[in-house]
């Protein structure tokens, strides 16, 4: 049994569209688990057919017996309706910003030999995260 | 019936996860698949991609459509390239 583990670096990739591809699921992935219960109950299920189980527009289409163009524009308005309520509410940029200094802290706390700048690095965090 | 291989989404809230399945291309969205060939974690730093290269590649052969985000990741691991080396040996 071979199996390939592999890191993603950004590496060179020919089709720029498909990468695109990649990137919008977890994008919308996360908005969506901030906002969903925002949405209405049609683009909920659309968008997890969608980008939760990467179903095709015309898959969908067929298991909903309506066409591919009507799922195609359930999925764009849903999709802008995420980025309008993270314009609005930007919940998830600050939970991305809170996780990055978190793990700064718990780094500083792990330090061999934590010192009193360790310290106050570490407290300096605390107090901007308190802020937020 | 068509056989997919498709990105499945675990993993917790706010901390996606992906399987890469194998499923037929009607069976509903209710977690059932053949098989599981690999996975995807977006979240690491840099994302790591595991993918059991024989499996995709019988799949492949036998048929099984990749969408889209798996086709990136089969091709990013090189995978595609193998599939179609293989083809045009026969």
């Amino acid at each position: 049994m071979s199996c390939k583990v592999f890191f993603l670096d950004g590496g060179e990739c020919p089709l720029v569209s498909q990468e695109n591809r990649l990137e919008k699921t977890n994008r919308v992935n996360l908005l969506f688990d901030f906002y969903e219960p925002l949405l209405t109950e049609k683009q909920q299920t659309f968008l997890k057919y969608y980008f939760h189980d990467d179903f095709s527009l015309g898959e969908i289409a067929s298991e909903f017996d309506i066409s591919r163009q009507a799922v195609y524009e359930h999925i764009k308005r849903a999709e802008q309706m995420l980025e309008v309520y993270e314009d609005k509410l930007g919940l998830l940029g600050k939970q991305m910003k809170r996780a990055g200094e978190l793990e700064n802290l718990r780094r500083l706390l792990e330090e061999d030999n934590f010192t009193d700048v360790h310290k106050e690095t570490a407290l300096d965090l605390v107090r901007r995260l308190q802020e937020w | 019936m068509a056989t997919r291989i498709r990105l499945k989404r675990i993993g917790a809230h706010k901390a996606p996860f992906y399987r890469i399945v194998v499923s037929n291309s009607r069976s509903p969205r209710d977690g059932r698949f053949i098989e599981e060939i690999g996975y995807y974690n977006p979240v690491a730093e840099p994302a790591v991609v595991n993918i059991n290269e024989e499996k995709a590649l019988q799949w492949l052969q036998d048929g099984a459509q990749a969408s889209d985000t798996v086709r990136n990741l089969l091709s990013k691991a090189g995978v595609l390239k193998k599939f179609h080396e293989l083809k045009n040996q026969k």
